[in-house]
């Protein structure tokens, strides 16, 4: 038979109180609590209103850029030549749209275009005719012929009638002496080079991606080529 | 009570509250796990706190509460059958195995019968004996009638001795 046990044992209380060892919370787990009640110092009221002030007007700006009306340059022979590059760009990635050369199309092309061509360059050793059409660029008809050189370049010669009054001032700086004879000027446009010149009551222009120092010599060349052996007039 | 008197007057219980902890998880770093948690907890919910109440008391009941619902839930999560499906039958609440390193060795007799004590027990005996808590603040620990806590301690000691005239019977 067991011993009666005793419900106010204070003997083991004792023990317990006694022998059981203590722990002591680590330094670093009082520090890091300490730190952890710590209240932070409240943000800038500011701060927060401003920043979503600041998200929304940047969602907005993105949202309505595209919408804004492009600024057109200032200078009306820059504008021409920017709706050249466009078109010149277009022919590059998609191809022109009248890929077929036929003598009897030159008719109707001069029909469409405004513009003849009683003599025009064909093409030679470095240069090849791969297209001509009529185009529509900054609001006027005009003709572009395509051609690509032995190197893969593009090159496209562009007629249009010359808005009344523009013209490329005789003294304009961007004029490049070429074989003593004619003095172009030499444009540059996203990337694109370009010669731009009067003639008689038209404007013309070659573009080409031959920008650097090389290449312009080579596309001197080519202004030479198409310059001496195309001869474009107001069809009417 | 000002925030900085909470944090003053909880910070004296620190020592008490990672020793209560330690003999609950047996693992040092469970125990500072649970003693931070408690006191982020106190912290969080310190305008909940009656002023004139028995602060010690309160946040030996926010710990033992931490422990019982964070660390059964794990617990209960653990034993789970070969083919995957949760074994019902298992106790909620196990003792952390002896040969696990992480555990904190148990250098005497009344040590290891501690530890072989149910969580009820050991903790009323945790708070009455060795924190030396009123009868009044084990009960609000525990969230139960004094006389249940009498009851427990009482039961809590005999189960206490039986498991010590063990040990020194062999």
């Amino acid at each position: 038979m067991s011993e009666p046990l005793d419900p106010t044992d204070e003997t083991l209380g004792r023990r317990l109180a006694a022998e059981l060892p203590r722990h002591a919370a680590p330094a670093r787990l009082r520090a890091s609590i300490a730190e952890a009640m710590t209240p932070r110092p409240a943000r800038t009221w500011w701060l927060a209103p401003a920043l979503a002030a600041a998200a929304t007007a940047l969602v907005l700006v993105l949202f309505f850029v595209p919408l804004l009306p492009r600024i057109a340059p200032a200078d009306p022979v820059q504008r021409l030549a920017r709706a050249v590059v466009s078109e010149h760009t277009r022919a590059l990635l998609w191809g022109s749209r009248q890929p077929e050369i036929a003598p009897a199309g030159w008719e109707w092309l001069s029909q469409e275009s405004g513009i003849s061509l009683p003599k025009m360059f064909a093409g030679d050793d470095r240069l090849t005719l791969i297209a001509a059409e009529p185009v529509y660029l900054d609001q006027r008809r005009g003709v572009a012929l395509y051609y690509r050189d032995v190197d893969g370049h593009q090159v496209t010669y562009v007629v249009l009638p010359a808005p009344k009054g523009v013209r490329i001032a005789p003294n304009d700086s961007r004029r490049v002496r070429i074989a003593d004879r004619w003095r172009p000027a030499l444009l540059v446009d996203n990337g694109f080079s370009l010669w731009a010149w009067n003639q008689g009551e038209l404007i013309c222009f070659i573009v080409s991606d031959m920008v650097s120092a090389t290449d312009l010599e080579q596309f001197k060349d080519y202004f030479v080529r198409l310059r001496t052996a195309t001869e474009p007039r107001p069809a009417y | 009570m000002s925030d900085a008197d909470f944090r003053r007057q909880s910070l004296e219980h620190l020592d008490a509250l990672y020793n209560f902890a330690m003999y609950l998880t047996r693992k040092p770093a469970e125990a500072e796990d649970l003693v931070q948690e408690t006191y982020l907890r106190a912290y969080r919910f310190s305008h909940r706190f009656e002023q004139g109440t028995h602060l010690r008391a309160w946040l030996f009941q926010i710990l033992r509460n931490t422990f019982l619902t964070f660390y059964r839930l794990r617990e209960r999560e653990a034993p789970l059958a070969e083919d995957g499906v949760p074994d019902w039958d298992a106790p909620m609440f196990h003792e952390a195995p002896d040969d696990d390193p992480r555990v904190l060795e148990a250098h005497t007799d009344l040590e290891r019968a501690l530890r072989r004590l149910p969580e009820e027990f050991r903790t009323v005996l945790l708070l009455a004996e060795v924190e030396g808590l009123p009868l009044e603040e084990v009960a609000q620990v525990m969230a139960c009638p004094v006389g249940t806590v009498k009851s427990r301690i009482f039961r809590a000691k005999e189960r206490l001795r039986t498991l010590l005239r063990d040990y020194e019977g062999k």
